[in-house]
């Protein structure tokens, strides 16, 4: 009996010490996700954007994506986002690994952003964010004829339409600033991990669309064109 | 416009620092056959005699994939990429210069392994029969026929007969 009470009581204090220990973070939270009083409407508006990152790479590599989001202005506090995109790879017969691969697929992210700047309603945005994507594609891998280094036969292999998909999510960190008007640029940096994925009969892919390469870190950016409508 | 330049800044710094990616190959990238040898009560079985492997190349000409290997009880030899049956010449001298030959058949299937465009592309196996001759080898089979990078188990297992 005596155990058990020395075991309830210290139970009891452990509670009461995290709840203690909580209790700042708590009332941080309220504050940051509290939603201030003033006489700014709740609902401020919509806004388009593009991404420039994912164009330029498309342009002037191998791979890379198109990619618009639509976001959702809640009192200049709190932005719901949808971001679509078609992210392509196109891989030539490499020169040291004679391998090709080839992916076209959209893809999309659904999340929201916090605006944190202590004056919310000046037109720019200090933001973090979560994202939840998901993309579903094919890849076409094949690899030029080569000698097997021991029996010498001839070697090659070409897989068309292996069909793969992967779930991931986004901490996203970022600004915007108000050019003139309601264009604004921005850019933003993505942690990105993957939730789920499969990688079809070849045992991984190499860029997924949205996601970008799975042999590179795990970070991603965009550099945004906004306009505010 | 100080605005701009800042972001574009910032912008130009985190790109700086994302261009850093890396290439993860694996380190690991033989795709072998393990052979154990076992007697007639499944005890690890030490062939005393020196054993030679080989197998014939697409041109017909001999390729060595064992030299006088002696005290074995296991082996590692390589596969074919492609090919849809291995054939492998197993030679015993023992030490009266007597020489054994046997012929081990190999089917498999082969599946395409790829990593990265980076890393080279390499082939994993399933294999689907095994036969031989009997002249040494009493009976060879498959215990597990998935051949990968995995280094820790052993895909085939041949009891010799009555040896020294």
């Amino acid at each position: 009996m005596t155990r058990q009470a020395n075991i309830s009581t210290s139970a009891s204090r452990l509670i009461v010490s995290l709840l203690l220990l909580l209790a700042p973070v708590v009332v941080q939270a309220q504050r940051f996700l509290k939603i201030e009083r003033d006489s700014v409407p709740f609902f401020q508006g919509f806004a388009v954007s593009v991404d420039l990152v994912g164009a330029a790479m498309m342009y002037f590599g191998e791979y890379g994506q198109y990619e618009g989001a639509l976001r959702v202005n809640l009192h200049n506090q709190y932005y719901p986002v949808l971001e679509v995109g078609y992210g392509k790879a196109d891989h030539d017969d490499d020169v040291v690994t004679g391998l090709a691969y080839k992916t076209a697929a959209p893809y999309f992210r659904i999340g929201g952003d916090v605006n944190i700047l202590k004056n919310k309603h000046s037109g720019n945005r200090l933001y973090f964010g979560l994202r939840y994507a998901f993309t579903s594609y094919k890849v076409d891998v094949s690899r030029t004829m080569f000698e097997d280094p021991v029996w010498k036969w001839d070697t090659s292999f070409s897989v068309k339409d292996d069909p793969c998909s992967q779930h991931w999510a986004e901490i996203v960190f970022g600004l915007d600033a108000k050019i003139v008007g309601p264009l604004h640029l921005g850019w933003s940096v993505r942690y990105k991990m993957r939730l789920s994925h499969n990688d079809g009969t070849l045992g991984q892919t190499w860029y997924v669309p949205g996601y970008g390469k799975q042999d590179s870190n795990s970070l991603g950016a965009t550099f945004n064109v906004i306009v505010d409508i | 416009m100080r605005k701009v330049a800042a972001a574009l800044f910032f912008f130009l710094l985190f790109g700086l620092l994302l261009s850093c990616s890396t290439i993860d190959c694996p380190t690991q990238t033989n795709v072998m056959v393990r052979y154990g040898f076992y007697d007639a009560a499944g005890r690890v079985d030490t062939l005393r005699d020196t054993l030679s492997i080989w197998s014939k190349r697409k041109n017909g000409t001999d390729t060595l994939l064992l030299n006088r290997g002696v005290n074995k009880t296991a082996l590692e030899l390589y596969i074919s990429y492609q090919h849809p049956e291995d054939v492998l010449f197993f030679s015993v001298t023992d030490t009266n210069k007597v020489v054994t030959l046997d012929t081990v058949w190999v089917k498999k299937d082969d599946i395409p392994h790829f990593e990265s465009v980076d890393c080279a592309a390499h082939f994993f196996h399933t294999l689907t029969a095994v036969r031989s001759s009997h002249h040494l080898i009493d009976t060879i089979a498959i215990v597990n026929p998935t051949v990968n990078y995995d280094t820790s188990g052993q895909h085939l297992h041949i009891r010799f007969k009555a040896h020294r």
